[in-house]
């Protein structure tokens, strides 16, 4: 209800006044969040701040105390699993395979919503699979295991499995933890194909603040369970909200390259740089 | 622009994708399944031993002279009215119940192992197995008093009690280890003291009972095919034909189960719903197969082991390990019986003498495979 409308079209999956708990531990108080139709949204937060939390809630992973997720117009509770699933594929923060399963087998799996008992597999199946592993550049590792694989090959599997669910939503729980530089712009260029020419609309949780920026059209800033900041990168990534969300004295340029807010944080024995306060140089990217 | 579900080569696709994948589906009318050439080999394989084994229960597991060509006469309808009674009422009873018996341990022990995301997860670790012990046990020591089981409570009480019992330990297990789901460490376990447990209650009722109970005690608890009859044969063909094809069908939610309780959920699986379900029918299929023959040890930890890795596969497969359960089964039967004639050993006794070595190397031997 108070969710402000967003930009990019109609609203495809929606948080209304959410509580989120594990237990008796509240993380989140009536939540308020939105996700534009073709968009990539990055949410941003301290550790901690109830990211993961609000992307399992969306995901179908945690319920809900209070409130109510909303997916294209039904409650998603009303909505039945299998077919949540045709619609909103979520790849966990820390998913694990059974050890020794080939890709093409974890990737066949992400097929679960689109089966039956008497349509176990079908060429239908098979094409989806197929499809989704050379989006991921990965149809040439379809016979090792998981094992064999490379921190980022394993990311991009995991990626094809989701992929595999052929749904329109896909929600990413920091999709490029543990990799290094190379493999997370990687993974997020494949995020970005995967948006701009095959229409996915998108939402991750994502540590790194530049690459947030650089990547995805609407960031989401969360502290402490609450929404802080929603809004372009332009918007969002201010010195005094990064102050205010993450504590921390930043000065914010534009990206050389892409042109995007760039954070560079400032310690407490830097001096005070003149450009810290100053808004980020250039617009959005196109 | 995907074409309905006839392409499996279609010329007209851009020629990676599909082309490029070797996952064939295998087409029957409306239905289709994967179709994994290694798999269906092993299957068939399997098939053909467990045919042989029961053939080879029906020739001779006994000391009467009634060979192969009588035997084939019997089945066809001919032979002496005592021909007939040795294959009809001794042997087949016991080669069907062996054989049904080790389907269900090897079915429970794959679904278990599964959903335990643990190999070490199977009847006799979960206690089931021993539960249903302490409730055979019991009927047969307190139930008997001095003169022993007798009628009703020799027919129905005994395997009563099993069910029962198995059923107790199961609910145990599961409902101590429950905490907002199922943990597979909590859950082995919980699961490892409750067998003790049961398994000290029952030496206990059998040491604190007269000899004579405890000897018949004894041979149940080792697990044996003696006894098997039509009764016992026909309960558990009739049940393991509702759990069997139940098992099966919930079997279809293992792969995205095995992917961890969040990844499931992702992919529209009601996980604790189809957890709950899992156990219940493994559950069940251990009691029945308990009830009919004692527990047999082994077979249900060490049948979908073998077959996971005799199909190359990355979780025990259901159907397989059914299979390898039932041949493995009939196999150690026939051995216990014959190796040390005339004195029959219980099965129980060399399910574990023959299945533990061929683990072992299969063990070793991928381990040299590099895929853990």
């Amino acid at each position: 209800m108070t969710s402000e409308p967003p930009t990019g079209g109609p609203e495809r999956l929606r948080a209304e006044r959410v509580t989120l708990a594990y237990g008796d531990n509240v993380i989140s108080h009536e939540l308020d969040f939105a996700v534009a139709d073709r968009e990539v949204t990055a949410i941003i937060g301290p550790n901690g701040c109830g990211k993961s939390t609000l992307l399992r809630a969306l995901g179908r992973l945690l319920r809900p105390d209070a409130g109510r997720i909303v997916l294209d117009g039904r409650p998603i509770r009303s909505v039945p699993p299998r077919e949540a699933a045709r619609t909103v594929a979520v790849l966990p923060q820390s998913p694990q395979a059974p050890p020794g399963l080939a890709v093409a087998d974890l990737v066949a799996r992400g097929r679960h919503p689109h089966q039956s008992w008497y349509r176990q597999w079908s060429g239908t199946d098979q094409e989806a699979v197929a499809r989704a592993l050379e989006l991921t550049g990965m149809l040439d590792c379809a016979e090792r295991t998981l094992e064999q694989l490379s921190g980022g090959q394993r990311q991009r599997a995991w990626i094809s499995m989701a992929l595999a669910q052929e749904t329109d939503l896909l929600l990413l729980d920091e999709p490029t933890t543990f990799l290094d530089l190379a493999h997370q712009i990687e993974v997020l260029d494949l995020v970005r194909e995967l948006n701009e020419r095959h229409g996915r609309t998108v939402v991750m949780v994502l540590h790194d603040l530049n690459l947030a920026a650089r990547y995805s059209h609407r960031l989401v800033a969360m502290s402490r369970g609450a929404v802080r900041a929603a809004g372009t990168a332009e918007e969002v990534l201010t010195p005094d909200l990064l102050a205010e969300v993450f504590g921390l004295r930043c000065a914010v340029i534009a990206d050389p390259v892409s042109g995007t807010p760039l954070v560079v944080p400032v310690s407490a024995h830097d001096p005070v740089p003149d450009t810290a306060g100053s808004p980020a140089a250039s617009p959005s990217e196109g | 622009m995907s074409a309905p579900a006839r392409t499996r080569r279609s010329p007209a696709r851009p020629p990676r994708s599909a082309d490029a994948l070797n996952r064939p589906a295998l087409r029957i009318g409306p239905a289709s399944w994967p179709w994994r050439p290694r798999a269906a080999l092993v299957c068939l394989a399997v098939t053909v031993l467990l045919a042989a084994a029961f053939l080879r229960a029906l020739v001779a597991f006994d000391s009467a002279d009634v060979g192969l060509a009588e035997v084939t006469a019997v089945l066809l309808g001919g032979g002496d009215p005592g021909q007939r009674f040795i294959v009809w009422e001794l042997r087949m009873p016991r080669a069907l119940t062996g054989a049904l018996v080790g389907a269900a341990l090897g079915l429970s022990g794959a679904i278990l192992q599964s959903v335990a995301r643990n190999p070490l997860a199977s009847p006799d670790t979960l206690g089931i197995g021993w539960g249903a012990a302490i409730g055979a046990v019991a009927v047969i020591v307190l139930g008997g008093s001095a003169g022993g089981v007798s009628g009703a409570a020799a027919q129905f009480g005994v395997p009563a009690g099993a069910i029962a019992g198995g059923l107790a330990a199961a609910l145990a297990v599961f409902g101590l280890s429950w905490r907002s789901g199922v943990h597979s460490n909590r859950l082995l376990l919980v699961g490892i003291a409750v067998s003790l447990t049961c398994a000290n209650l029952v030496y206990w009722l059998m040491t604190w009972t007269d000899l004579d109970s405890a000897a018949r005690a004894q041979t149940w608890v080792t697990g044996s095919l003696h006894a098997a009859d039509w009764d016992r044969a026909g309960a558990a063909a009739v049940t393991l034909a509702v759990l069997i094809p139940a098992a099966l069908a919930a079997g279809r939610a293992l792969g995205a189960l095995g992917l961890g309780d969040d990844a499931a959920r992702g992919l529209g699986v009601r996980v604790d719903a189809a957890r709950l379900v899992l156990l219940a029918v493994s559950a069940l299929l251990v009691c029945v197969a308990t009830s009919a023959a004692g527990p047999i040890n082994f077979v249900a930890l060490a049948a979908p082991q073998i077959a996971m890795r005799l199909c190359r596969a990355a979780q025990p497969p259901p159907a397989a390990s059914m299979l390898l359960g039932g041949a493995l089964t009939l196999v150690a039967d026939q051995l216990a019986a014959g190796l040390f004639a005339p004195t029959q050993l219980p099965v129980g006794v060399f399910t574990a003498v023959l299945g533990a070595p061929y683990l072992m190397y299969l063990i070793v031997l991928r381990h040299r495979e590099a895929r853990l």
